[in-house]
């Protein structure tokens, strides 16, 4: 395979991981911007069992478990507690942010040395299976939002849960369910980026890339199967400038490839009528 | 409304004790002393002149950030986008700075209000997205924020980048502009005391001004006011542009008389932390402030901590989203008591 | 459609094709024989009566042991509820339990077994359908009332032909508020003139009142003093062209509940320039409290501190506040609701003081004792439709008769 293309879907498999994750969660009502935090602690704990085991999967299995527990500190605060979730996200990423930062030094010591971890093996068609695995996600939650109960049940804790109430059921426990997803979703991306992407930790290195998933989620008008192409246009445009840099060309750094789905998910709100396809209950505390 | 209130003042008893606690925690994983740390902490933020100009010089921007999203939340509004509000501003005083050269007192004035005004222009999508298309502030303010980094990213590799530099920054303010500092061999500049005039105008704003007094209506319960008479949509749209100006605001003193300059990345998170700042305080402008010079204070207390003991600075970020978090848990509302 | 019908029926499979579902849910309808509308049709944009069509067929799908209805045939035509009943009718025989809430009288003499009758939150008769008739019922409904028939509070008079010769502050023509499926209304006031609009909750008295108010959009027009009200709604238009509202939800609508007293009393026009004249507030909120009788700790502690009464005497003070000039218009939605006689007392002299000084009140009431104790012009609404005037002598059991939708 090509390495551009290779490049490319590297790029875009933690993206598309955590946007769906995300995306889950907000047709469930709730909204976590504190992924960003959950993919950085997804990335360190990726990084430092990758470091202790020397296994690539051991980091992967260590990645998903911290983003759970994010999940579920989440779920504790933003959900049962009916905190306002924005401020428990800005509270977390400032936690994820330090916590992860402290961790690294203490790991690594204060000199500049950069510790190694070890990659994914490639599998079948050049890429290790657990990427293939992230791009089946869209139509994974397409189909189960709209076939399955539990689905429609989340659809409803998103749009009208006084509904859910009266149908006896509880509106936290499918939030809940649905904040340990997305929460194991985002750390497993940032575990992803560990592993396929860049070997090493370094403090930020998500550079913005939970807060684009919140971007893409927003492009995507809250359909998973739009994430796949926006993911992708992304991840290319990353492949791009790699190679650009390669060349000797212009090296742009990241956060410019994260402003532009934002410019353009922040265009398509403005052209829209009407609230662009958001859930009508997002953000508001469950009855 | 000068006396401090005793539930307030054991909740500061229990803000310190966390405080305290978690600390302590973090010093024993990072496998330090917390006695040694302790006096790292208090010696580098408060121990000496130095020490305490470098924790007022950090809180300049907390306060006022902390300040403009106090305005928000009474506002009923929630501006997520104060970091993004605040990079502009930054980017505003490098780029109108170096211009700059007439009267050093006409000129700063310029230039903070250029920076307040990029501020508060920087939000003016989000309002519109809300009163015209229902769009929450929340989701249109994050995807600013990441839009500012980005901006900020290519004007120091562009249009503002000082050639002469190793790496990427914009060109510098002359002296003349720049804020001098209060006191030989110290940081900090008159922007501590205006951030701190600016913090108490808006906490007078709130309870003493008409225009006030109809912005709580509006945040406290959107439906009466609405009931009532009061067009709550502008007054709200008020709110969010006043915060951002503020955001602004502090990005041009940080630019005018801390660093002269812009570079990549640029304020650390500074906004999030005067919404920290917000939050632990109560949603009043005196709490608030309060926070605001704790949380500085935390962090140069950090850097000599890092530097002495070895523990990790990061603490000074640890430390702020757990209290937080804990406040959240236990209080539950947007709106907390009256400062 | 369908999916929110997968959703509402437990019975329903857990994983089922889109293909799959549709046939399933047009089943579901026929054997209820309740029009749902197309299954792929997004909910948001059927009609009222659609919705409640499929929440219905969605409880019913369930097949429970007990299925409790509220008020459940409030959107359906009449075939539609015979067949409803039909089908409640046979579940009943089958030995499963139905308990159906409703005040529409018919319904009951003519499905249940068994009534149990409540006013006011307490039990007034439980017995068998065929132990009694629907006269008796009617008059229970309302019975309490005339236990409690006060002297009149003085002077309390309906309009004479002299009034009925000034020009109309309030005009209102072929109203039909937004949402609902009422037929066009129209009624005006003159200087002086109250009228109450008495139905049972659910039935429109206060949606109508609330599109005068400016805080529900309406089709048709609405003129308060010859200026024309905003269809969408626009409470400030209102109160520019004089108006007045005490809404129902005194804690969510009437006051800021969390500002003190004064500031309540201040709003929406602070004394001051900038600054808020602290002075004169305090005075204002002296005199308020004076003469309008209200309790309280402090002119600074939070409204919410006051009792049920002092909250209503606050907010009828800050509405009947002349400082920016005489409210020409009044509309006051349930204003004794949840008072003490005495409280429901000075808010009714409060109201009839208004009245004399030449505002108009419009006042939306379930209670026909509040509506006769007020005076003026009385017009029951069933169902959205007003009954047309009648006096505020008119004896109680033939209001509770109109009320509950059984012609008089």
């Amino acid at each position: 395979m090509s390495g551009f293309l290779e490049i490319a879907l590297l790029l875009s498999a933690p993206l598309l991981l955590a946007a769906a994750g995300e995306l889950v969660l907000e047709r469930a009502g709730s909204i976590q911007i504190g992924a960003e935090g959950n993919m950085l602690i997804g990335a360190f704990a990726a990084f430092a069992a990758g470091l202790g085991t020397g296994s690539s999967a051991a980091a992967l299995a260590a990645g998903l478990a911290g983003g759970l527990a994010g999940g579920a500190a989440f779920a504790v605060v933003a959900v049962a507690g009916r905190a306002d979730p924005i401020l428990v996200g800005t509270a977390w990423n400032l936690v994820a942010f330090g916590g992860t930062a402290f961790g690294y030094r203490l790991l690594a010591g204060a000199t500049g040395a950069v510790l190694e971890v070890p990659r994914l093996h490639a599998g079948a068609l050049g890429l290790p299976p657990a990427v293939w695995a992230v791009f089946a996600l869209p139509l994974l939650v397409h189909v189960g939002l709209r076939t399955t109960r539990p689905g429609l049940r989340l659809v409803a804790a998103g749009e009208h849960p006084e509904a859910l109430r009266a149908l006896g059921l509880s509106v936290v426990a499918v939030r809940t369910g649905a904040a340990l997803f997305s929460g194991a979703a985002a750390g497993l991306a940032g575990a992803l980026l560990v592993v396929t992407v860049s070997p090493t930790f370094v403090e930020g290195m998500t550079a913005g890339r939970g807060f684009l998933a919140l971007a893409l989620v927003v492009f995507a008008r809250w359909k998973p199967l739009r994430l796949l192409p926006a993911s992708l246009l992304i991840g290319a445009a990353g492949a791009l400038q790699v190679r650009l840099q390669a060349s000797g060309g212009t090296s742009v750094p990241y956060a410019f490839f994260v402003a532009l789905p934002a410019l353009l998910a922040l265009l398509a709100l403005a052209v829209t009528p009407g609230r662009g396809g958001a859930p009508k209950a997002l953000g508001a505390p469950a009855p | 409304m000068t006396v401090v209130s005793r539930p307030r003042v054991l909740f500061a008893a229990a803000i310190a004790a966390s405080t305290l606690v978690l600390l302590a925690v973090l010093v024993l994983v990072a496998g330090a002393s917390p006695g040694e740390a302790l006096a790292a902490l208090v010696g580098g933020s408060v121990g000496s002149g130095a020490a305490l100009g470098e924790t007022l010089t950090r809180a300049t921007s907390l306060v006022l950030c902390a300040a403009g999203a106090v305005l928000a939340l009474r506002a009923g509004v929630l501006n997520i986008g104060l970091d993004g509000q605040f990079l502009m501003g930054a980017a505003a005083a490098a780029a109108v700075g170096p211009l700059l050269d007439g009267t050093p007192n006409a000129a700063r004035l310029a230039l903070l209000l250029a920076a307040a005004a990029a501020g508060a222009v920087f939000a003016a999508p989000a309002v519109w997205l809300s009163e015209r298309r229902g769009v929450p502030p929340v989701l249109s303010t994050i995807l600013l924020n990441l839009v500012a980094a980005a901006a900020v990213t290519w004007l120091v590799r562009g249009p503002l980048q000082d050639r002469a530099a190793d790496y990427p920054q914009s060109r510098p303010l002359s002296t003349s502009v720049r804020l001098r500092p209060l006191a030989p061999g110290v940081r900090t500049t008159a922007a501590f005391p205006v951030a701190l005039l600016l913090a108490a105008g808006s906490g007078v704003f709130l309870s003493r001004t008409k225009a006030g007094l109809k912005l709580r209506a509006a945040g406290a319960s959107p439906a009466a006011a609405r009931a009532i008479g009061l067009a709550d949509a502008p007054l709200r749209a008020g709110a969010l542009l006043g915060s951002a100006a503020f955001a602004g605001l502090a990005g041009g003193l940080e630019v005018a008389a801390v660093t002269g300059r812009l570079f990549d990345p640029f304020g650390s998170g500074v906004g999030y932390l005067g919404i920290a700042a917000a939050l632990l305080g109560g949603t009043g402008a005196g709490g608030a402030t309060a926070a605001a010079l704790f949380f500085a204070a935390l962090g140069a207390g950090s850097s000599a901590l890092q530097r002495d003991t070895g523990v990790p600075a990061a603490v000074a970020m640890i430390v702020p989203g757990l209290l937080v978090l804990g406040v959240l848990l236990v209080r539950r509302r947007l709106s907390g008591d009256e400062a | 459609m369908a999916e929110n019908l997968a959703r509402l029926d437990s019975s329903a499979p857990f994983l089922e094709l889109p293909a799959a579902r549709r046939s399933r849910v047009r089943r579901l309808a026929e054997s209820f024989t309740l029009d749902l509308g197309e299954p792929d049709a997004r909910v948001a944009g059927l009609p009222v009566g659609t919705r409640q069509r499929i929440e219905i067929a969605g409880a019913l799908a369930a097949d429970p042991g007990i299925l409790i209805l509220d008020e459940p045939t409030a959107v359906l035509s009449p075939d539609e509820t015979a067949s409803l009943f039909a089908s409640l009718r046979r579940r009943a025989d089958s030995g499963k339990a139905v308990v159906l809430i409703t005040h529409r009288l018919t319904e009951v003499f003519e499905t249940a077994d068994r009534l149990t009758l409540l006013a006011r939150g307490r039990t007034v008769k439980e017995c068998r359908v065929a132990d009694t008739t629907a006269e008796e019922i009617g008059s229970l409904l309302l019975g309490s009332a005339e236990r409690h028939e006060h002297a009149s509070q003085g002077g309390l008079r309906p309009p004479t032909a002299a009034d009925r010769g000034r020009s109309a502050v309030l005009d209102a023509s072929a109203i039909v508020p937004s949402g609902t499926s009422a037929p066009p209304t129209s009624f005006s006031l003159a200087e002086g003139e109250l009228l109450v609009l008495l139905a049972i909750d659910g039935n429109g008295a206060d949606t109508l009142a609330r599109c005068v108010a400016g805080m529900h959009p309406f089709s048709g027009r609405i003129e308060v003093s010859g200026r024309s009200l905003p269809n969408s709604g626009d409470p400030r238009a209102f109160r520019a062209a004089g108006g007045r509202f005490v809404p129902a939800d005194r804690r969510a609508e009437g006051l800021v509940a969390s500002l003190s007293l004064a500031e309540n009393l201040a709003l929406p026009t602070p004394p001051g320039r900038l600054f808020l004249d602290g002075a004169a507030m305090a005075r204002l909120a002296g005199e308020r409290l004076r003469q309008h009788g209200i309790r309280a700790e402090s002119p600074s502690s939070p409204a919410a501190t006051l009792s049920g009464g002092n909250q209503q005497k606050l907010v009828l003070a800050r509405e009947l506040d002349d400082r920016l000039g005489p409210p020409r218009l009044m509309v006051a939605v349930h204003p004794t609701r949840g008072l003490d006689l005495s409280a429901a007392a000075a808010v009714r002299d409060r109201i009839e003081e208004a009245r004399r000084a030449g505002t108009a009140v419009l006042v939306a009431s379930s209670d026909p004792e509040e509506a006769r104790l007020l005076g003026g012009t009385l017009e029951v609404v069933y169902r959205g439709a007003l009954s047309g005037p009648l006096s505020p002598e008119t004896p109680l059991p033939a209001l509770g008769r109109r009320m509950a939708g059984l012609a008089s």
